[in-house]
């Protein structure tokens, strides 16, 4: 084991390079897509400066769920620095949370709560609009349901006395318990997205299985490139046989891509702060055991090495589309469940260790393995 | 030490060696030759394990290729008529390459002399650099790492200047006469035959062959 280790390192010396550049491959390539996409995303939302008033419960509620609106850039302005911007088109609208916005809505008065203001370039000033008056509403929907609860308590109640605040917290907490819309709109994934404060969402893990399903077939193209004719006879005169040679080098290879599988996790963590559990763990050996019993088997097939890379990239490329990393594909899954099942990245992406291709691929090993070799017969 | 009893070895409905039988004993070198698809390079493979014979027997010092293949192949260096080495490595990493994997250890000092002993004297070069003759050298050198007794080169001296064949040849010839070791080699090349062989094998009825060895008095055996 030792000395094959050794002869692989003689090979891996010459192509230290490449080979990092494959390793690290999944992990550069799914950051900076990720990166790429927010940073873009942020660059894209309509600037709109709020100008806050006061700091009561209501108010601030109302800025912040006009901050979690995924199209918009909230600016948090004085109102006369506000306007200065907005003249300058550095805005697109302004809107001021008027001093005594709680109070009037409590009192029950919708007049003058909130100012807004446009320029003649702002194209997105309506939706934000309608969107922040539909905020306002909810609230002002809300306190007048709990003026008539109150009234009606009361007038009718027992000894219980109903508050406003308590009404309206009720409201809030059933709200959230009971969301109206809910969208199960999903990348590479099954479960809904947990917060959709993104427009366009890649899930790192989905990203990274594609990635590395390319950087592994790519790596090994060593099995192509070693299993050459002229070189076979030498393993005849040798202590290893060359079946036994190309098994223990992929189990090299297998090492070594746990080992940049571990720094993805790691990555992952620090720079975009995915979780790591014993599942995700678990999954991912799984996958990175499926993907380079995948690749032998793949590599094995092949005498050429061009035949071999336009195949990877088709794999890759048929796989991302129906993963759905590169497009919603809930029609086709809809219809036809089983390009799902299809798929060796999907039970990664669900977190499940077992999968179907990693056996069929160790069936496949063993077979090619007790069949006897071209120098053995 | 080398025994080879009426064997027989056919592609399919085609036969290449018909009912062959001979031996060659220890120290010896043979020389094989024949017309080009005659067949030398069928025997060679058959001799070197990596081909089942159709018919017949062969025995290496008593052992069968049948029953003791994988201790046979401890006894054999096969020097295959295709150059088999890692282009991309240099001849150092050639040499470590295939020690690692063999049966017997050298060290550095040893694999670098065993190049030196037949002037291939540019250890830290890559192949792809090297020459035709050169790349012959390493192909041979690699083939001897384990120290096999029988030694079976194919070709070993295609395509090469006078110079490297006059090396390679001496190397070969001190082999059997030091180190006792068997050697089989084929070569189209007569007067390399004649001057380094102590027996010649002709494959085929070309009489062409026969002719020239006869005026060169050697001991010729006509399969
Ligand atoms: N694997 C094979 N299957 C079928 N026929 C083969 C095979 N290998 C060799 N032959 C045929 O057997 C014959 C002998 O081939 P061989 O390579 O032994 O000739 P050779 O004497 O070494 O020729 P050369 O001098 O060109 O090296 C040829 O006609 C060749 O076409
Ligand atoms: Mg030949």
């Amino acid at each position: 084991m030792m000395n094959i280790l050794q002869t692989r390192l003689i090979h891996w010396k010459r192509q230290w390079v490449s080979l990092l550049f494959w390793l690290l491959f999944p992990i550069i390539s799914t950051l900076l897509i990720i990166q790429l996409t927010s940073f873009i995303q942020e660059d894209s939302k309509v600037p709109v400066g709020i100008v806050l008033q006061e700091d009561t419960a209501l108010a601030t509620t109302l800025y912040e769920s006009i901050k979690q609106t995924p199209l918009i850039r909230v600016h948090d302005l004085d109102e006369h620095e506000a306007l200065a911007q907005l003249e300058k088109h550095q805005l697109d609208s302004v809107f001021v949370i008027h001093n005594g916005y709680e109070a009037n809505i409590q009192k029950n008065s919708r007049n003058h709560l909130i100012t807004s203001y446009r320029s003649d370039l702002s194209f997105a000033y309506t939706p934000v609009k309608e969107m922040i008056v539909s905020f306002v509403q909810q609230d002002t929907g809300r306190s007048k349901a709990a003026y008539i609860v109150k009234d009606l308590s009361d007038t009718y109640g027992g000894g219980q006395q109903w508050n406003w605040k308590d009404v309206v917290s009720k409201s809030v907490d059933i709200q959230k318990k009971e969301d109206l819309l809910r969208t199960t709109f999903s990348f590479t994934d099954g479960s809904p997205t947990a917060s959709d404060d993104e427009v366009i969402q890649f899930k790192p893990w989905g990203l990274w299985a594609l990635f590395s399903l390319l950087s592994t077939l790519l790596l090994f193209d060593w099995l192509i490139k070693e299993n050459r004719l002229s070189i076979l006879p030498r393993f005849a005169f040798i202590r290893i046989s060359f079946k036994n040679y190309m098994l223990q080098n992929a189990l090299f290879y297998t090492i070594l891509c746990i080992i940049f599988d571990g720094l993805a996790l790691l990555t992952f963590y620090f720079v975009i702060h995915e979780p790591i559990s014993l599942g995700l763990i678990a999954a991912m050996l799984s996958y990175r055991i499926m993907l380079n019993a995948g690749a032998f088997v793949l590599a094995i097939c092949f005498k050429n090495l061009y035949l071999y890379y336009s195949t990877s990239f088709a794999l890759v490329l048929l796989f991302a589309i129906s993963s759905g990393a590169i497009m919603p594909i809930d029609g086709i899954i809809n219809r036809v469940p089983w390009v799902e099942f299809l798929n060796p990245i999907y039970p990664f992406l669900q977190n499940n260790v077992v999968n179907l291709w990693l056996l069929l691929f160790a069936v496949w090993i063993i077979s090619w393995y007790v069949r006897k070799e071209k120098f053995d017969a | 030490m080398l025994n080879i009893d009426s064997l027989s070895k056919s592609y399919g409905k085609k036969t290449i060696l018909d009912e062959l039988s001979f031996s060659i004993e220890q120290g010896e070198i043979v020389g094989l030759v024949g017309e080009n698809g005659a067949g030398k390079s069928t025997l060679l493979k058959t001799l070197a394990t990596l081909q089942l014979p159709t018919m017949g027997t062969i025995t290496l010092d008593g052992m069968s290729y049948g029953t003791q293949r994988k201790t046979v192949r401890k006894n054999i260096g096969f020097v295959p008529q295709e150059i088999a080495i890692w282009d991309e490595f240099t001849v150092e990493e050639n040499m470590v390459f295939f020690e690692k994997l063999s049966w017997k250890k050298k060290n550095n000092t040893q694999l670098k002399q065993l190049c030196l002993d037949m002037n291939l004297e540019k250890w830290k070069d890559p192949v792809k650099t090297l020459s035709g003759g050169m790349k012959r050298k390493l192909n041979l050198a690699i083939s001897l790492i384990h120290d096999p007794t029988l030694l079976l080169l194919d070709e070993p001296t295609v395509g090469i200047d006078l110079k490297s064949r006059k090396e390679i040849g001496n190397y070969l010839k001190n082999q059997a006469i030091n180190n006792g070791r068997t050697i089989l080699y084929t070569s189209h090349d007569m007067d390399e035959i004649i001057h380094l062989c102590d027996r010649v094998l002709c494959i085929g009825n070309d009489p062409f062959y026969q002719e020239i060895l006869k005026d060169a008095e050697k001991d010729v055996i006509i399969m």
